[in-house]
């Protein structure tokens, strides 16, 4: 005897009910979806498509490329720009240890220790991180020239303003351990571990999606960073970092010959940010959530 | 294997509130000791200050002659044993297990004995290579508990490990812990709120209530001799019934007056009343419900009260009186001796006559409420 059989009549009228109106409100949401996605993805499309035109170097009045080629793709290795990649890696991925462990370590010493004017410090950071990042600049400036970390040298210089203030980004990783129960840190102190063992043994992996969530944050600051890359950096090609060697080719005098090879550039910018989305999106999502939620 | 001395140990958290008032307590090599209370008396914080994890606001606490005060929980070879088990989540059972000995850097083939051989102990071989979420809550209790035997602590510390357990698994664990102090051999400090638990398994109890020490004694002195009326009403159950009343001495012979009636001391407190010579005086009694009966018809000095609840818990009946003056007390009566007649007297709302022996009486100050014949005497640490 099938199962079916045994459903009250009226309760499967109710569900088709409910199911037509589901349907509607599903079609809504998803046209919604699709209108906002071609919203998103149209000049991203555009982008790719230009960087495979080869018939015209400057703009065009149509979209799709008369004679598609890798020409452009090719020519960057003429330019500056594998230099400002390799200059964006370094600093991107300096950064994403460096800011991963302060964030990390700060996160746990306020999750977990109780010191004189913990809640001050706090308090403090919250404020300070209400002014915007842009009133230091003149002063960082003034600093890194002093330490001739500057122009041709920005590199290690910015590497140093990305990692400076990122004990202040503590707020999802610290909600996310304090969800972790105390008494895990004290079996495992018990059991002979040090605070640092604690850390490293018995939080860290339990905390994998905020580890992430920390590194894919502290990569990509430094990877789409324009304005202080620009500032510091003060228009010397060698000390650039890509966003901002790809918009000096946007000046009146270059962007004839170079508009179609600074689309090439921007594709190869996102592609290694895309990979590592689409490899990690799962974990992103999690310590968004995690963090924010139970925080 | 190590003795544990605290010395005028005090807690005082950082919101100014003392938990611990000058706790003094010497517990011996191998000995088992149970600090129990109600909750907020203070003996989970006193555990945690001896295991590190807690810090000390004055005194100090000696392990093995050693003043650890300053030093960190992992340099003070304890095992702790947590309420709500503190297993790894991200651990097999095996790793956890092996966690406190691979921190130690032990070779991992000294590590695979250990923590099979423990696991052989706690029955949980088959769950080695399981995390701690696929198992019920009495096999992570093994667990933890494993994860504590395997190694080689001198002090066991155990923090309300049963409380997480339902009642018929309690009761299976806490036979197992005895077997397992026999098998271990070493200093128990054990925390609980359950007066079973501290009775059937400590050899010494610390009974706790605001911070304070109330008495530390073998089951059977705090059972027989309760040195103030807290202890008297915490241990045992149901608790000691307790009325106002008056110590009268007369002709050398003691009798207490309470109800209208007049019980004679006789036995061995009569014996002690007359030998330390107390004066008559206004006292609190004191008498277990288990040691209350009901009277014959012709007992003139029988308490007269009304019965309001009959509990039935099998072997014997509770019976929840109250008398005529308000007080309420509980008798317990074994079922077996009952005669149908009595059977049916019991109904909720009938008068029911009630009395005991002299010799069962406790006698406390009606003001310090304190034990006036065996008065608890804290021991010089």
């Amino acid at each position: 005897m099938s199962k079916q059989e045994n459903y009250d009549p009226s309760e499967i009228k109710r569900h088709m009910g409910m199911s037509a109106k589901n349907r509607i409100s599903n079609t809504v949401i998803y046209i919604v979806l699709i209108i906002m996605s071609i919203v998103w993805l149209a000049p991203f499309v555009f982008i790719v498509l230009q960087s495979f035109r080869v018939e015209s170097t400057w703009m065009v009045g149509y979209v799709v490329p008369k004679t598609w080629g890798l020409d452009n793709y090719i020519n960057l290795a003429k330019t500056d720009f594998w230099h400002w990649y390799t200059n964006t890696f370094i600093m991107a991925l300096a950064t994403a240890v460096g800011q991963t462990v302060i964030v990390l370590c700060m996160s746990y010493t306020l999750s977990r220790f109780r010191f004189k004017m913990r809640n001050g410090l706090m308090r403090f950071m919250l404020i300070l991180g209400m002014f915007p990042g842009m009133l230091s600049m003149i002063i960082l400036y003034r600093l890194l020239k002093d330490l001739n970390m500057t122009q041709a040298n920005a590199v290690p210089g910015l590497i140093l303003v990305y990692i400076a203030s990122s004990g202040m980004g503590y707020y999802v990783s610290k909600g996310f351990f304090d969800t972790v129960p105390k008494t895990l840190d004290e079996a495992a102190r018990i059991d002979g571990a040090t605070r640092a063992q604690v850390l490293w043994k018995i939080i860290l992996p339990m905390a994998k999606p905020i580890v992430i969530y920390t590194i894919l944050t502290a990569f990509m600051g430094p990877w789409g960073d324009f304005v202080v890359a620009r500032y510091i950096s003060m228009n010397t090609p060698a000390g650039m970092n890509v966003a901002v060697g790809l918009n000096s080719w946007l000046s009146a005098d270059q962007i004839i010959s170079r508009y179609t090879m600074f689309c090439a550039g921007g594709v190869i910018v996102a592609i290694p940010v895309t990979i590592l989305f689409m490899c990690l999106q799962r974990y992103y999502v999690e310590g968004v959530t995690g963090g924010a939620v139970k925080g | 294997m190590a003795s544990v001395v605290l010395k005028n140990v005090v807690k005082i958290y950082d919101n100014k509130v003392t938990a611990v008032h000058d706790f003094n307590l010497n517990i011996r090599d191998k000995e088992f000791v149970v600090f129990v209370g109600p909750s907020g008396c203070g003996k989970s914080t006193t555990l945690r200050m001896i295991a590190g994890l807690e810090e000390i606001s004055g005194g100090t606490v000696e392990i093995d002659g050693e003043v650890v005060n300053d030093l960190q929980p992992k340099d003070r070879h304890i095992a702790m044993v947590f309420q709500n088990y503190a297993l790894y989540p991200h651990m097999t059972v095996y790793d956890n297990m092996a966690f406190p000995l691979r921190i130690q850097k032990m070779p991992e083939d000294e590590i695979y004995e250990r923590v099979t051989h423990a696991a052989e102990i706690l029955g949980i071989t088959d769950y080695l290579l399981r995390k701690p979420r696929a198992l019920s809550g009495g096999q992570r209790q093994r667990v933890a508990i494993g994860r504590a035997m395997v190694r080689d602590s001198k002090v066991f510390l155990m923090d309300e490990p049963l409380s997480n357990l339902d009642a018929k698994l309690r009761n299976q664990m806490r036979a197992e812990i005895i077997l397992l102090r026999k098998r271990l051999d070493t200093t128990f400090i054990y925390v609980t709120h359950d007066q079973t638990e501290a009775m059937t398994l400590g050899d010494r109890i610390v009974i706790m209530k605001d911070g304070y020490i109330m008495q530390v004694g073998s089951p059977g002195d705090v059972f027989y001799h309760p040195g103030n009326l807290f202890v008297a009403e915490f241990i045992g159950a149901p608790k000691m019934n307790t009325f106002k009343a008056e110590l009268v001495k007369e002709d050398g012979e003691y009798y207490v007056k309470a109800f209208g009636s007049k019980l004679i001391a006789d036995g061995k407190r009569g014996e002690d009343l007359k030998a330390k010579g107390v004066p008559g005086q206004q006292i609190i009694l004191g008498v277990r419900p288990e040691h209350m009966f009901l009277a014959s018809d012709g007992d003139p000095n029988a308490i007269e009260c009304t019965l309001e609840v009959s509990e039935m818990m099998g072997s014997e009946l509770h019976l929840h009186a109250i008398t005529d003056d308000g007080t309420r007390l509980i008798v317990r009566v074994q079922t077996i001796n009952l005669t149908p007649e009595q059977r049916k007297s019991l109904e909720i709302g009938k008068r029911i006559r009630v009395t005991f022996e002299g010799k069962v009486m406790h006698f406390f100050d009606a003001e310090t409420e304190e034990n006036i014949l065996y008065p608890y005497i804290p021991e010089e640490v």
